[in-house]
């Protein structure tokens, strides 16, 4: 049985090799795969966002695995800035728009977006084209700008922060999505799964007063996990993040990373980040701090991996 | 007998269509009315003047000319004001204590004109206080958006959060954080004022405090098309004095003051004669007829007197208001007890132009989505008050955001495209490393660069894998936006310093776009 397996993947690998080296990764990772259960993380490349999306979420069992009928779900993208797709500043319009509908499909009762946006918030919806997408796919979205849509929680985990104060869609739902876009960070130096959290709380200067790196991986200790979390790595910001000046800052790799374990996404995600930049682990010190707060593991060779080419 | 008064309802009609579109135009913090109508405030004469936009000048001078102070009654949001408190003020009241309450007066025309020359000129020598007070657009731009505008954005929000309720966005709750205590007191006692006037006397404000009243007025009284007497059929019942809320028809004389006539043309309803009309000008009449003509060469002789007490008036204090300028420009130069400068908006160039130009109408308050403009108090001397200052506490100035320049309708704020914007350094960020959380407590915080657009802030190798900010000045454009993120209490460690003369920076170098092509998934 296991030569014959062996063999027949020999033979796919070769006839993939004289066509595209994708199709034989492809070939490789769909063969070990299948005798085992649904992986811990979901890596896919070249495909325009919803079908990247798509791919990711098959793999990681479908989206109902997640989402269940019934549920009111939060979906939280990076929209902090106004700026177009293009510059990459922001959460993938595309990528939110698929998501609210598989959400949607799957039962969701309502899906609701929101960010607390750094420019002003209006402009950011709007710029981001956010707005538009979530609208035309039947999603809510709705202002994260005032305090008084902010609740305080106690976060027993963290070390530097013990209370947060919330966007209450995300205090009401029953699941929530967090889908941060890649990004170099000045502050956290990466911007991902982990520093999108920042979006879901109301004082963010307590954060940058009080060891920024740390108040990041407390914020995470927050009892309600986001069911998934997927990096948009469609377009990612690899230089002068979280804002960027240009379309320099931005290189296009057409991916995406979908993964439970936000620690190991993040992880994975600086390796990702890495072949464009370089950034050293130590720095993005909220991914070890992470670790510490036992959120997940940043050693990915324990985490079931798939990575797909379409 | 009477008929319906069709100039009485067309000059309501363009009340409303001039008033309502202002009003709603100052309190709409949504954005909702397009950007495009602060055209309309171009109309408006004060504005038009400060801005050199000569064509319309002319056009308000050719309309009073030909028609007498419509403006008064039409296009001026603060006279148009002012007959709505009349008419609220009325409401339930008997005619004789209500809308036929007033009586003839003589003019107060030497306060009048005294007032008009000193305002101008002053304003020639720099000093637009007067100006700055007693614009009747500005007046109205100050209570519209210190009063009317948060009683709308408290109902709105009010709204908001009953429509939140059964997840309805459409409308979104808003914190007010433009009106202070200076924009507040400036909204009340404008509308006091109005009030108190109103109530006793009319068109008093208009008729004396107003520099636009008193302008018009000066060229009223030789339009084409006045309001004047049908002496044959008049029986001399006063209804029309009494119902002038300009105090301008003297019933037993048979005189109408054409310089304080606002052509509402209430008068024209009230009496049953049909005594008054609306027609060419009888000074003309009896120019082409070059008969007997008591009444007007009396009126004539009584303008020339004011007029020429006006001037010697306005001579003689000539000298007192050039030294007076001289000394308050000095004062204002040396800085006596050194005031910090204030920020102005991109687009003002630099402060003494601005100040002189900018009326305070508050618009640009009203309109910044940043919320991010303030009316100034004391805090940059007398010769700042009302005027809007930057202020990066809460917010900052978005990148490539133009609108107060956009809507600015004396181009105190010249109209600036988004790429003069984003070039415009209306001060330089100045960094203080002893504050800053990098250098204090050694954590990374970065939130200042985060925010800066043009990366003018950014993060330099510190110690370890720290990074500390750094400014270049040349590419700072004084946005805020490191200022009013930065977490430092009470002094933050990064504050922009205002430019005196606003700077042209070049834009960030723009860098090489990269094919950046990667196979591999790097993990």
């Amino acid at each position: 049985m296991k030569r014959r397996e062996f063999l027949k993947t020999s033979a796919l690998a070769g006839a993939a090799l004289t066509l595209n080296f994708e199709g034989l990764q492809a070939a490789l990772s769909s063969n070990t795969m299948a005798v085992e259960s649904a992986p811990d993380m979901v890596a896919v490349m070249g495909g325009e966002p919803a079908a990247l999306l798509d791919k990711a979420l098959e793999e990681m069992g479908g989206i109902g695995k997640y989402i269940k009928k019934g549920q009111k779900v939060v979906i939280k993208p990076n929209i902090g800035w106004d700026r177009t797709p293009e510059l990459a500043g922001n959460t993938n319009p595309e990528l939110i728009k698929a998501l609210v509908k598989k959400c949607l499909d799957a039962g969701a009762s309502k899906v609701t977006v929101f960010d607390h946006t750094c420019d002003e918030w209006r402009k950011c919806y709007n710029s981001s084209g956010i707005e538009a997408a979530v609208k035309e796919a039947g999603g809510i979205i709705v202002p994260g700008n005032e305090e008084k849509y902010y609740k305080e929680v106690a976060i027993p985990g963290g070390v530097k922060i013990k209370n947060a104060k919330i966007h209450e869609a995300l205090l009401e739902a029953d699941a929530w999505i967090n889908v941060p876009i890649l990004k170099n960070h000045g502050g956290a130096k990466l911007s991902s799964a982990m520093k999108n959290y920042m979006g879901i709380v109301w004082d963010r200067r307590f954060f940058h007063q009080n060891d920024l790196q740390q108040c990041i991986a407390d914020i995470c200790t927050w009892q309600k996990k986001p069911v998934l979390n997927i990096v948009d790595a469609y377009r990612i910001m690899h230089q002068n993040g979280p804002q960027g000046k240009s379309a320099a800052d931005v290189a296009t790799l057409k991916s995406i990373i979908v993964s439970p374990n936000i620690v190991a996404i993040d992880t994975a995600a600086l390796g990702l980040f890495n072949q464009v930049k370089k950034l050293d682990m130590d720095a993005v010190g909220h991914i070890g701090k992470g670790e510490e707060l036992k959120l997940g593991s940043t050693n990915l060779e324990k985490v079931n991996i798939k990575r797909i080419r379409l | 007998m009477q008929q319906t008064n069709y100039l009485k309802w067309t000059r309501v009609l363009l009340a409303v269509l001039f008033f309502i579109p202002i009003t709603l135009y100052f309190i709409d913090f949504a954005g909702i009315l397009p950007d495009s109508m602060h055209r309309l405030l171009h109309l408006q004469l004060i504005p038009a003047i400060l801005g050199g936009m000569v064509g319309i000048v002319l056009l308000q001078v050719i309309l009073v000319l030909l028609l007498g102070r419509i403006y008064c009654s039409a296009i001026c949001p603060a006279g148009v004001l002012q007959d709505i408190i009349n008419r609220i003020f009325c409401i339930g009241k008997k005619k004789k204590k209500g809308t036929s309450r007033f009586r003839y007066t003589r003019p107060a025309n030497i306060l009048r004109y005294t007032l008009l020359g000193a305002t101008i000129l002053l304003a020639l020598f720099g000093i637009t206080e007067l100006l700055v007070w007693l614009d009747p657009y500005s007046n109205f731009g100050r209570i519209a958006a210190n009063l009317f505008r948060p009683v709308y954005i408290w109902g709105n929000n009010i709204i908001a959060g009953q429509l939140a309720k059964v997840d309805n966005y459409t409308l979104y709750h808003v914190t007010l954080k433009t009106v202070n205590a200076a924009g507040l007191t400036a909204g009340i006692i404008a509308l006091l004022v109005f009030i108190g006037m109103v109530v006793f006397r009319g068109r008093l404000f208009c008729n004396t405090l107003c520099p636009v009243g008193g302008l018009l007025g000066l060229l009223s009284r030789y339009s084409l098309f006045t309001i004047s007497f049908n002496k044959s059929s008049c029986n001399s019942c006063g209804n029309c004095e009494r119902a002038c809320k300009a105090e301008a028809i003297d019933s037993k004389s048979l005189k109408v003051d054409t310089s304080r006539c606002v052509d509402c043309f209430n008068c024209i309803s009230t009496c049953k004669k049909s005594s008054l009309h609306y027609g060419i000008n009888p000074l003309y009449k009896k120019a082409a007829k070059k008969e007997e003509q008591p009444v007007s060469s009396q009126n004539m002789a009584y303008n020339r007197r004011s007029f020429l007490a006006t001037g010697v008036t306005v001579a003689a204090t000539l000298p007192v208001i050039s030294t007076v300028a001289q000394s308050v420009k000095e004062g204002k130069l040396t800085g006596g007890n050194e005031k910090r400068r204030p920020i102005t908006p991109p687009g003002s160039i630099n402060i003494e132009r601005f100040k002189d130009k900018c009326t305070g109408c508050h618009l640009c308050v009203a309109k910044c989505p940043s919320q991010i403009l303030r009316p100034a108090g004391l805090q940059f001397g007398l010769g700042y008050l009302l005027r809007p200052y930057v202020s990066y506490y809460n917010s900052y100035c978005n990148y490539e955001c133009t609108i107060c320049s956009d809507v600015c309708p004396t181009h105190a704020l010249k109209p600036l495209t988004v790429e003069e914007k984003v070039t415009t350094q209306v001060g330089i960020a100045n960094f203080y490393i002893d504050r800053c959380i990098v250098n204090t407590e050694e954590k990374d915080c970065g939130a200042c660069s985060e925010h800066c657009p043009t990366q003018a802030v950014h993060m330099v190798p510190y110690k370890g894998t720290l990074t500390i900010p750094n400014v270049i000045p040349d590419l700072c454009i004084g946005c805020g936006g490191c200022e009013s993120i930065c977490p430092v209490n009470p002094d933050r460690a990064i504050i922009v310093i205002a430019n005196e003369v606003h700077q042209q920076v070049s834009k960030p170098e723009e860098e090489e776009v990269l094919d950046i092509q990667i196979d591999d998934f790097g993990f």
